[in-house]
């Protein structure tokens, strides 16, 4: 398969990728990805260390200077602001949690629905997902575990209503059954509303029992893509390290 | 009694201390850098009143909200149009345009108003004393540190109990990432630089009313908030309230005591609060 792999989706297009390309200053990190996802489905992500995952996620959500088209329902994102791209309904769980430490649980939800989407989200039902948040909710959200602190990153991000929800690598550094706990509830959203995701993981048989369909990169090309039902985890696994996939 | 009357004396002057550090500690949380044209901010605010109090027949509350509002928009416009182009990871650029921003608006005072020392009218409230036994204070040093108290307070409010001093908040720990909430971090500097010079401006025409000014008393109230931002310590605005009240009764006693000193026993205080604790009286610790 060529560097530029991609694939369509049978539910209606709410996503469209094309040709693109992200750089940090002169160095180029992705090189022509495309992709198609349909409402309410979840993209697993996979690729080893500096495949350029978080870049795609970073170029998607505006934080990396980025070339090509990026439509989401219609609109080219492409070149916008953050801001613009936050308001067209992407929202980012960051790699490593990015607390705001100073900012109670509360307000760092808070800060999520600053965004102005209206929605299912809500301070209620982010705490109807995840029951601590409600519980801590005036505590400083760095004395929070790392668990509860991908807790608040998440319900951060659902606290903006999004139409594309992005979470870089949710379980990284988490305890088994911390990951399982928080997987499982993200688990319980899937395909239960038009909210598409797309999902970074290192682990790839998690990844692909995850989501609909997956993406493989390799030193920021796409190499291998398809559907996550039925896909074949050691082809998947020879394109992650780069052995020949043909 | 003389010595109770030298400490609330000292706490009464602390309070405008702690005024002229506040907007020097809000924009070193926020942006993370130093302002050197802080203490211009302070002149500045004086020699606005100044004009308007001469072109104007305003009574005096009036010029003293008008003076910061004038002063929140220019400082607005300097953030947007200069500072935030030079905001970065180096912390030299800022410190160099404020320090260049420092010398023109001094050189540009005195070419409009000379280097003569200038004083804000106020009359018989300079002189007028509340007297409780044999105990008297002054109307006005007691009005400044009330006004001083009343704007650390409003100032805590804003920032620890309105959505906009939550984004302000999570603009300073992240400023990079909260743009993908929706947040223009842009604007939530050029707002706190407008905040922290209407800050400065107050206090300067609280001290206008005190005492008199030159184009060139910038330095001074400069040296004065960093030594309060230092002895207070940094990551709390009541840090500042603690390092104002410590310098002022530092400065008043030392007056007293050994009347020309100076404030070589504020700079002792600021040298054995580096020594001792270094993270201030009441600065958070932090590691790195």
């Amino acid at each position: 398969m060529r560097g530029c792999a991609s694939f369509t989706s049978d539910r209606p297009t709410m996503l469209e990728v094309r040709d693109l390309d992200a750089f940090y200053g002169d160095f180029q990190a992705l090189f022509g990805i495309g992709l198609d996802l349909g409402a309410g489905e979840t993209l697993a992500l996979v690729g080893a260390n500096g495949a350029g995952k978080s870049s795609f996620l970073h170029a998607l959500c505006g934080l990396t200077q980025a070339k090509g088209t990026i439509r989401l329902g219609g609109t080219d994102l492409i070149g916008t602001a953050p801001r613009d791209r936050a308001r067209a309904g992407i929202a980012l769980s960051p790699e490593g949690r990015r607390m705001f430490t100073s900012l109670s649980v509360r307000e760092n939800l808070e800060i999520g629905a600053n965004v102005g989407r209206s929605g299912h989200w809500t301070l209620e039902s982010v705490t109807a997902l995840f029951p601590i948040l409600g519980e801590f909710s005036d505590r400083p959200a760095g004395l929070l575990s790392g668990g509860q602190q991908q807790m608040v990153a998440i319900g951060r991000a659902l606290m903006a209503n999004p139409a594309l929800l992005l979470l870089d690598e949710v379980s990284l550094g988490l305890a088994p059954v911390v990951a399982q706990e928080v997987l499982g509830a993200l688990a319980g959203l899937r395909g239960a509303s038009e909210m598409m995701t797309i999902l970074v993981e290192q682990d790839i048989s998690r990844a692909i029992a995850g989501s609909d369909r997956f993406l493989c990169l390799l030193e920021g090309r796409a190499v291998l893509a398809g559907e996550s039902k039925g896909a074949d985890l050691d082809a998947i696994g020879r394109a992650y390290f780069g052995e020949d996939v043909a | 009694m003389i010595w109770i009357e030298t400490l609330v004396n000292g706490l009464m002057l602390g309070g405008l201390y702690a005024l002229f550090g506040l907007g020097l500690s809000l924009i070193f949380g926020v942006m993370k850098i130093a302002n050197i044209a802080h203490g211009e901010m302070v002149v500045g605010g004086a020699f606005l009143a100044f004009t308007t109090s001469s072109l104007l027949p305003l009574p005096l509350w009036m010029t003293m909200a008008l003076v910061p509002l004038v002063m929140f928009g220019l400082a607005y416009v300097l953030q947007l149009s200069m500072i935030n182009r030079v905001l970065g990871d180096d912390p030299m650029p800022p410190l160099l345009m404020t320090f260049g921003l420092s010398i023109v608006v001094q050189n540009l005072l005195v070419e409009l108003f000379g280097a003569n020392n200038r004083a804000l009218e106020i009359g018989a409230l300079g002189t007028a004393r509340l007297e409780i036994g044999d105990f008297a204070i002054g109307y006005l040093p007691l009005g400044t540190f009330a006004l001083a108290i009343a704007l650390f307070a409003a100032l805590h409010r804003v920032l620890n109990h309105t959505g906009w001093g939550r984004n302000v908040r999570a603009t300073a720990d992240d400023p990079a990432l909260v743009g993908i909430f929706g947040i223009e971090r842009r604007t939530v500097f050029a707002a706190v630089m407008g905040l922290a010079a209407a800050l400065a401006a107050f206090a300067g025409i609280l001290l206008a009313m005190r005492t008199s000014v030159t184009p060139f008393s910038g330095s001074e109230r400069l040296l004065i908030a960093f030594e309060v931002l230092v002895i207070g310590g940094l990551g709390s605005i009541w840090a500042s309230l603690a390092g104002g009240l410590a310098l002022g009764v530092i400065h008043v006693f030392s007056a007293r005591l050994d009347p020309a000193s100076g404030p070589l026993y504020g700079h002792l205080l600021l040298i054995a609060i580096l020594l001792a604790r270094p993270e201030g009286l009441a600065g958070k610790v932090r590691s790195r």
